[in-house]
């Protein structure tokens, strides 16, 4: 195996881990939206922390990696146009993801406060597990997660 | 080098493929974390083996549907599907045509881990076991050893 195959594995493995890490938040995700009891709820929230690790190792060897690649290939360059728009994307998805885990962060903190009191669904607690703001956070950032997945096998503008 | 010189009609193939493999190693780490989970607290058990149930059937299965598809179709692109498969199409394949056992039996684990608690014991280990299996056949699609 040369240069080039580890690069790429180092690279995809970085994929695997940030698109994969993104399924297990939401499957988490979905299942703590639909639960009423906050000891359920932060159970199920606790468990995301799991999946934002993936996604934040994920997120770096696809950058480290993937930079790598575009300086060691002559057919691509920094400039290209798909690089550019996956770097983009790169940055947006991850500002974004941030912003929706950090909303999900204060809803498993009220949970788990609320589990240790008495342990009984709250109206409050229901909204924040629903909240739509960082739903869309979220759903913007993996449908960008996953766009730079599309433009990484089209390239489109790519010279080769 | 392949990915280099690829024809434009294999992106969506490709693409299909791919997309299917992550979101099936997303639902497969999923089951990894969530039958771990009840293994640790068996209070949340019921929980967490019904959610272990309903994402095999949800996401697991849809997904590797998806990658299998897209598999065969690239396969057939690149003329690949008659011929001797080289070694990292038939590591993948391994994984691949393997999985439909393996997603079979954490099919009929999650269903008997409902009301057999050491089913779920099983189920775990054997999530975990092919997450591995998943992280080899992507080594093997991505370094392609021996091309």
């Amino acid at each position: 195996m040369g240069k080039y195959e580890w690069l790429l594995f180092f690279h995809v493995t970085g994929a695997f881990l940030f698109l994969g890490g993104a399924v297990v938040a939401w499957v988490l995700g979905i299942a703590a939206a639909r639960r009423e009891r906050p000891s359920e709820i932060a159970l199920l929230l606790g468990l995301t922390g799991t999946a934002a690790a993936a996604i934040g190792l994920g997120m770096m060897l696809t950058i480290v990696f993937g930079l790598w690649l575009v300086f060691d290939l002559e057919v691509y360059d920094l400039w290209d146009g798909w690089v550019i728009a996956s770097l983009v994307m790169w940055a947006l998805s991850g500002a974004l993801g941030g912003a929706g885990g950090k909303r999900d962060k204060e809803t498993r903190r009220l949970a788990e406060r609320l589990a240790a009191e008495a342990d009984v669904p709250s109206s409050e607690l229901a909204a924040r597990v629903r909240d739509p703001v960082a739903l869309s956070l979220n759903i913007a950032s993996s449908l960008l997660g996953f766009a730079i997945l599309a433009v990484m096998i089209w390239k489109p503008g790519a010279g080769g | 080098m392949i990915a280099l010189i690829r024809p434009d009609a294999w992106n969506f193939p490709l693409f299909l493929h791919v997309l299917g493999s992550v979101v099936l190693f997303g639902g497969i780490a999923s089951l990894a974390v969530i039958s771990l989970a009840g293994l640790r607290m068996p209070e949340h058990a019921t929980l967490l083996r019904t959610l272990a149930f309903r994402t095999t059937l949800l996401v697991v299965w849809p997904a590797y549907i998806v990658m299998r598809v897209g598999a065969q179709w690239i396969l057939s692109r690149e003329g690949l599907d008659d011929a001797p498969a080289p070694d990292w199409v038939a590591v993948g394949l391994v994984v691949a045509d393997g999985g439909i056992v393996v997603i079979l039996l954490l099919t009929l684990l999650s269903w008997l881990a409902l009301r057999r608690a050491r089913a779920g014991v099983w189920f775990a280990g054997l999530a975990a076991l092919y997450l591995l299996a998943l992280g080899v056949a992507w080594w093997a699609m991505s370094a392609k050893p021996g091309a």
